[in-house]
């Protein structure tokens, strides 16, 4: 491994070992807050929250320790050409990350099958497909087959949004 | 004995019932559509497809899924087979050898194997369940809060502690799962557990949410990151599909081999299928009379851990359903499934709801021909499948995952934590973290904290209950043997080698 690899990869797991032992924290501090009424058994509603809490703190513990002895146990290759992938590649990430937010901003006012269709576009072309308006199409016919399939045959409703009109022509509702 | 039998019968009856056969038909037909898609695993499959059966009753629900269950079981044999990704860690095993026949031009007879091994494990294992779930059941009506508990904790000590490749890192995964468990209004208090005032948190994480958001966001965000740049290979079906003479030969004892050791390891609550597969082929290489064979395709190779996994996956019902203690990710989303039709799992559901119980029984024989009648001729369809390209793949994935949290609640909250969980599960891939004991302590944490309590109130408050009780004071020591001796057999090994 080469030392820059090794020293991304120390800190990879340093802030993921510093993560879950502010967790442990974290759930301390909140359990705190809660009552420790019993009744019977003697023990409330904070125990298990107590429990989980020192886990965590402990566990943080126990990984810190393993990057100051030598790094994380059987752990795969830091070098993504070992593993059989490419390097991080942060377009593709960010794609799919801004195809999830905009379905989230669309579903509720642009409807279920708008949302659909610019979730499903953002993703194809964070894997490197280069036709974002056929993919617009495609993510539209099938977010759509999917609405009609449930608020036809399962009778569930889905946010029909801008679309409520066409749908309504369409006799899908 | 005539008890069982009477009671199987009739849950061929209520099996097989038309509409009952064609929710079984059409769940092993999803359930092999998308278990086909390459980076599904079965897990993924159950909680995408959960969405569906809403407005199914109970009975017609839980065939769907028991099709579904066996559907993306064999879907995902044939993704490793053809495309060397296995979905999950039982199905590397399988891809050893599967996919070096694939390459060889033997895609054909590697699936049929596949197929019919999974067919008889399937077979023999849901009798083995039908004898067992009985007499399990017997025991576990004289078991107390505390063995339960006992249980419990044996459970995730093996899923999380004793499987995989790191102690430390699959606790921590079992922890973070616990501290979400516990995330909502606590059952026996009405006290608010990290809620933080949001409502939609009070009804607690939804484990499908979690297992969604792990599974399929994780693995989208992972897979763009790091493997959409290349080129994907797959093998063609060349040559005859059907077995030999001697492949047939080669596979049966293989197949009966791997349904006996895969099997126990399911019926016990010690979780996944991961160890029955490798161990069994492990033992395929010995007995093998084609030594050479192994690492360029043997059939056996291929056989023996198909028949392992399919047995093991099935065996794994007898906890779930007599117990209701899940032992995979899988059988925990199936749990959840259980409870929004208000069914809780355990020895009592034979007794209260016996028409479900063995309804569903049933329909395991049942879905095991379908999966065998529907999916075999149709091989040239989930090849078809399996050529779409990654990017329309994923955006279809995604699609279904935002439907599946979405439809739960209706709730961008959902949305919201799926994505979160999203970024928990590339974390999780991307710095070898498991997800399982995740899922399964979400789901079986507030079980376990029920019973703790449940066994404290009992004793009021006396925890000598735990190790006073011999039942729960053995589970308790064989858990702790289970940790200290691996530990100890390292060290010694070490000092020797020093």
């Amino acid at each position: 491994m080469s030392r820059n690899a090794s020293a991304r990869r120390s800190r990879a797991e340093v802030a993921l070992s510093i993560g879950v032992l502010l967790l442990g924290v974290g759930t301390a501090v909140g359990t705190a807050l809660l009552p420790s009424q019993g009744g019977y058994a003697r023990i409330g509603p904070n125990f298990m929250p107590g429990v989980a809490g020192a886990g965590l703190i402990l566990l943080g513990l126990w990984l810190l320790y393993e990057v100051l002895t030598g790094g994380w146990r059987n752990m795969p290759p830091q070098e993504a050409a070992a593993r059989g992938e490419h390097a991080f590649h942060l377009p593709a990430f960010a794609w799919v990350s801004s195809g999830l937010f905009a379905h989230m901003a669309l579903i509720q006012s642009g409807g279920f099958v708008l949302a659909g269709a610019v979730l499903f576009a953002c993703v194809a072309r964070g894997f490197g497909s280069p036709r974002f308006v056929r993919d617009l199409a495609i993510g539209f016919s099938i977010a759509l087959a999917v609405f009609a399939f449930f608020v036809l045959v399962l009778s569930v409703n889905l946010p029909a949004g801008w679309l409520a009109p066409l749908f309504r022509l369409a006799g899908i509702e | 004995m005539d008890g069982t039998l009477q009671a199987l019968l009739h849950g061929f009856e209520i099996a097989l019932l038309p509409m009952n056969l064609l929710w079984g038909a059409i769940g092993v037909t999803l359930g092999t559509a998308v278990g086909v898609l390459p980076g599904v695993g079965p897990a993924l499959t159950v909680a995408m497809l959960l969405p569906l059966t809403v407005k199914l009753s109970p009975v017609g629900a839980l065939i769907m899924f028991a099709g579904i269950y066996y559907g993306a079981m064999f879907g995902g044999s044939t993704t490793t087979i053809l495309l060397n990704t296995p979905g999950e860690s039982a199905s590397i095993a399988t891809a050893l050898e599967g996919n070096k026949m694939a390459k060889r031009g033997q895609a054909g007879p590697a699936l049929a194997t596949s197929a019919i091994g999974s067919f008889i494990a399937g077979t023999i294992a849901t009798l083995l369940v039908t004898l067992l779930a009985p007499l399990v059941v017997e025991i576990a009506l004289k078991f107390g809060p505390a063995e339960y508990f006992a249980l419990m904790v044996f459970a995730f000590t093996t899923v999380a502690a004793v499987l995989g490749a790191s102690t430390v890192r699959g606790l921590s995964s079992l922890f973070v799962g616990l501290l979400l468990g516990l995330v909502g209004i606590d059952g026996q208090t009405g006290q608010p557990r990290f809620a933080f005032g949001v409502p939609e948190l009070l009804d607690g994480v939804d484990v499908v949410v979690l297992a969604v958001g792990l599974f399929a966001v994780g693995e989208a965000l992972y897979v763009g990151a790091y493997a959409s740049r290349i080129p994907e290979v797959m093998d063609r079906i060349s040559g005859s599909l059907w077995m030999s003479r001697s492949d047939w030969k080669r596979s049966w004892p293989a197949w009966l081999r791997g349904t006996a050791i895969g099997f126990p390891f399911g019926s016990i609550p010690a979780g996944g299928a991961e160890i029955p597969t490798f161990l069994s082929y492990a033992v395929e290489k010995k007995l093998t009379r084609h030594p050479g064979e192994f690492g360029h395709g043997a059939i056996e190779g291929v056989a023996g851990p198909e028949a392992a996994n399919n047995a093991s996956v099935t065996g794994a019902l007898v906890p779930l359903l007599t117990l209701g203690i899940p032992t995979s990710a899988t059988a925990a989303i199936l749990l959840a499934a259980f409870q929004n039709y208000g069914i809780q799992p355990g020895p009592m559901l034979f007794q209260m709801q016996a028409d479900l119980v063995w309804g569903l029984i049933a329909s395991l024989y049942v879905g095991n021909v379908m999966l065998l009648v529907l999916n075999l001729p149709m091989i040239g369809i989930w090849v078809k499948v399996l050529t779409i390209p990654q990017p329309l793949l994923y955006g279809g994935i995604l699609v279904f995952a935002t439907l599946g949290a979405y439809s739960l609640h209706e709730s961008v909250v959902d949305l919201a934590t799926l994505y979160v969980f999203g970024l928990l599960g590339f974390a999780m891939r991307r710095w070898d973290i498991p997800v399982a004991p995740a899922v399964i302590g979400l789901i079986l944490g507030p079980l376990a904290e029920t019973q703790f309590r449940r066994a404290l109130s009992i004793s009021q408050g006396d925890p000598s209950v735990f190790y006073q009780h011999p039942i729960s004071a053995s589970l308790f020591a064989f858990t702790a043997l289970l940790i200290v001796v691996p530990w100890v057999v390292r060290r010694v090994n070490r000092a020797r080698a020093a």
